[in-house]
């Protein structure tokens, strides 16, 4: 796998420990996928996000030090401040699903794309049994102009 | 200032889709070809999409939008004025570089709107006459395809097979017959089988970020090698700020700025291939006592008539496993059903539907889900989170429906009074509103694309939105016969300044149904055709 983008910044663990908090209210688990923390959102992989996305730091460190409990912030950012939620939110969801264990999960052949080259008779595999026919039965389609006419 | 000795024969401004196109025609044609551009060669090991977090780095540094992105090498747009997200790639292979490479040519019907539907206008060439530049650009780029489609006069056979439409083609393409409605295998610049210098695709499905295996026919793959094969010159990170005319008002090179430093770069011949919204601001920006409002401008439509395509996308979840993380992305089906004109639906002209995988951008599942009509006011986050991504990765079907955009001279690109480049030189400036027949357009067929998603079984289907960004840029320098009425005509010849060619997008008349690649690049080939056959009797200005 490739190397993460480095990122100089680092979040405090105090900060980390709330992001969790936050991550796991977002994407709490189920439906047989982990919660944010079981992936350890909070920790490596909203580094490699950042390392991604570094414009996004202010947000997510904004975020954390808004005062209150975790759920009352993220109703009131959602409800007064919706393009912050979103940026916040997006960027917590990015540390989720790229981590290969999600990835595997929700079915991606590899923890990144992955070469997969057809096989020589795939194309036609789908079109064998002649679903394009009718189409081509029902003839030309096309509206002509003086120069086609 | 200083002076390139060499003079071109041939001065290209702009190394994307159409400079790529007629570099290599003319460097071929033995003409000594110069190319500036404002930006890099794209290295393809610092493309994101072997990176798992391909879609966070596409959603920034790779953004289509310059304001987005933000390198020096980019021009910001004020876009204060739009509805529409504008944008482009600038470096070598321009908008290339990150195109879906989705190739469609334009329908006859296209070029005579104006004949068929009263709107608009005519374009000056027609279908016909296009054909064999469509031809000879799909060879170039190895473009895959299935041939006999109805849709199309008789006679559209690309040269590489259609790659397969996988588990989403088939899926809709079941339901569309349900429907006896049109669809047909996607085409695609994209060679499905080993071409000329580039391999069979490897279905990585990120071509939107750029192909990290050089495979995708962007134009620094497919044309610019062969041009620089043949001695055309490219000169990266020259940023032209004027286009220069001599005392008989011919073109004779272009002023261009290249790490703070002024150059001349004299020519004969200037071809403009800077992109439907950079074609105009270098125009406008080209100001002269012959042109005092813009260079060729005095039809005034210089910048006018900006069309984009605000097209619409549905989605649908299916219960079967669709296998949707293969590429291209690129069409895997395209439907022609409501292309034509019918004048019942209460709008004129329409639309081309196509299918682009969704699982490459599972993080795209979150505004599908959370913008989406009907979806917006359900829970997401929470609980639910993994459940709908669940519920959607892999089983998801987006159609994307290209409406036709018709030109309004309030529509514009213009040269901003107060934003810069990174060399102080203007911005662009964007206004546009959509206008009342491409809205009812594509609500129309948002609707039949619903309709589309139930006849192939979703357990639920929903608009995501009315007005995505195309990064089409189309319109801002018309052609056509009359100089009263159009800045270029047919050949892209500027009507005020005989060895002045525009080649891109800012030629279009209408904007077609269609992504607009095929077209620009038919119509640069052809250009370029008519400048190598032309070349004793052109009048030159260097
Ligand atoms: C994300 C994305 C997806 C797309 N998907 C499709 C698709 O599937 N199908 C399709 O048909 N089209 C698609 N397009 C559009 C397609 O890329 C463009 O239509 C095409 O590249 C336009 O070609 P062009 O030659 O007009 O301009 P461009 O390819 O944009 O090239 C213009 C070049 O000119 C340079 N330039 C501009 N001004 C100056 C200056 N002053 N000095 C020096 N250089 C300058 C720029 O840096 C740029 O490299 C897509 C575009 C994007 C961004
Ligand atoms: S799907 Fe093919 S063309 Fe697209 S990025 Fe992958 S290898 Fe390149």
């Amino acid at each position: 796998m490739s190397t993460p983008l480095q990122l100089e910044f680092r979040l405090s663990q105090a900060q980390r420990d709330r992001l969790a908090v936050f991550a796991d209210l977002l994407i709490s688990g189920g439906a047989g996928l982990p919660a944010a923390t079981e992936v350890d959102v909070a920790g490596a992989w909203i580094d490699r996000a950042l390392g991604a996305r570094p414009d996004l730091v202010e947000t997510v460190v904004g975020v954390l030090a808004e005062e209150g409990e975790p759920a009352e912030v993220l109703a009131r950012l959602r409800a007064q401040e919706p393009e912050r939620f979103d940026a916040f939110a997006f960027i917590v969801a990015g540390a989720y699903l790229i981590h290969p264990r999600v990835r595997k999960l929700l079915g991606y052949p590899g923890g990144a794309p992955e070469p997969s080259p057809a096989f020589p008779d795939e194309a036609d595999a789908y079109l064998e049994d002649g679903i394009l026919d009718v189409v081509i039965e029902r003839g030309p389609t096309y509206r002509p102009t003086p120069q086609t006419a | 200032m200083k002076t390139n000795n060499d003079v071109a024969d041939v001065l290209i401004i702009g190394a994307g889709a159409s400079g790529g196109v007629a570099a290599k025609h003319l460097a071929e044609e033995g003409f000594k070809v110069v190319v500036l551009e404002q930006g890099d060669w794209i290295n393809q090991s610092d493309l994101p999409g072997l990176r798992p977090e391909y879609e966070l780095l596409g959603s920034k540094a790779w953004h289509p939008n310059p304001n987005i992105r933000g390198n020096d090498t980019d021009y910001p747009i004020d876009l204060s004025e739009s509805v529409a997200q504008v944008g482009m790639f600038n470096g070598v292979g321009g908008s290339t570089i990150l195109y879906a490479s989705c190739w469609c040519r334009a329908k006859p019907s296209d070029f005579r709107v104006r004949t068929l539907d009263g709107v608009a206008d005519d374009w000056p060439i027609s279908y016909e006459e296009l054909v064999p530049y469509y031809e000879a650009v799909e060879r170039d780029l190895g473009v895959s395809g299935a041939a006999g489609n109805p849709a199309y006069p008789a006679g559209y056979n690309p040269p590489l097979p259609a790659h397969p439409i996988n588990g989403v083609g088939r899926k809709m393409a079941e339901g569309l017959n349900k429907l006896g409605w049109h669809w047909w295998p996607g085409y695609n610049s994209i060679p499905s089988q080993a071409h000329r210098r580039q391999k069979q695709c490897d279905r990585l499905g990120i071509c939107m970020y750029g192909c990290p295996h050089g495979i995708k026919s962007s134009a620094d793959v497919a044309l610019f090698p062969d041009a620089l094969a043949h001695g055309a010159k490219l000169i990266t990170r020259a940023r032209v700020a004027e286009i220069t005319l001599n005392e008989k008002g011919l073109a004779n090179g272009a002023v261009y700025i290249q790490e703070g430093q002024q150059y001349f770069q004299p020519a004969k011949v200037v071809i403009v291939g800077a992109n439907g919204i950079g074609t105009p601001r270098l125009l406008l920006m080209s100001k002269s006592n012959r042109f005092p409002d813009g260079l060729a401008n005095s039809s005034g439509l210089v910048g006018k008539r900006f069309m984009t395509h605000p097209f619409g996308t549905s989605v649908g979840l299916y219960e079967d496993d669709l296998g949707d993380f293969l590429g291209p992305a690129g069409e895997a089906i395209e439907s022609m059903q409501f292309y034509e004109t019918d004048a019942s639906r209460g709008f004129v002209r329409g639309s081309k539907w196509h299918i682009i995988p969704a699982a490459a951008r599972p993080l795209g599942m979150i505004n599908r889900w959370t913008k989406g009509e009907g979806t917006a006011d359900e829970e997401f986050w929470g609980e639910q989170f993994t459940s709908r991504m669940k519920d959607s990765i892999g089983h998801m079907i987006e159609w994307m429906v290209m409406p036709d955009d018709l030109p309004e001279e309030t529509n514009y690109v213009t040269l901003d009074p107060v934003l810069t480049d990174s060399d102080g030189l203007p911005a662009a400036k964007v206004r546009y509103v959509t206008g009342e027949n491409t809205r009812r357009l594509v609500d129309f067929n948002l609707e039949r694309s619903l309709e589309a998603h139930a006849a192939a079984g979703a357990t639920k289907a929903w608009v995501t939105s009315r007005n995505n960004p195309s990064w089409h840029n189309m319109g801002t320098c018309k052609m056509g016969d009359d100089p009263a009425t159009s800045v270029v005509n047919g050949y892209g010849q500027a009507h005020d300044v005989p060895n002045l060619y525009v080649i891109d997008g800012s030629l279009f008349v209408t904007a077609t149904g269609v992504n607009p690649t095929a077209t620009i690049c038919a119509l640069a080939k052809r250009t370029a055709t008519y400048i190598a056959k032309n070349a004793r009797n052109q009048e030159v200005g260097a």
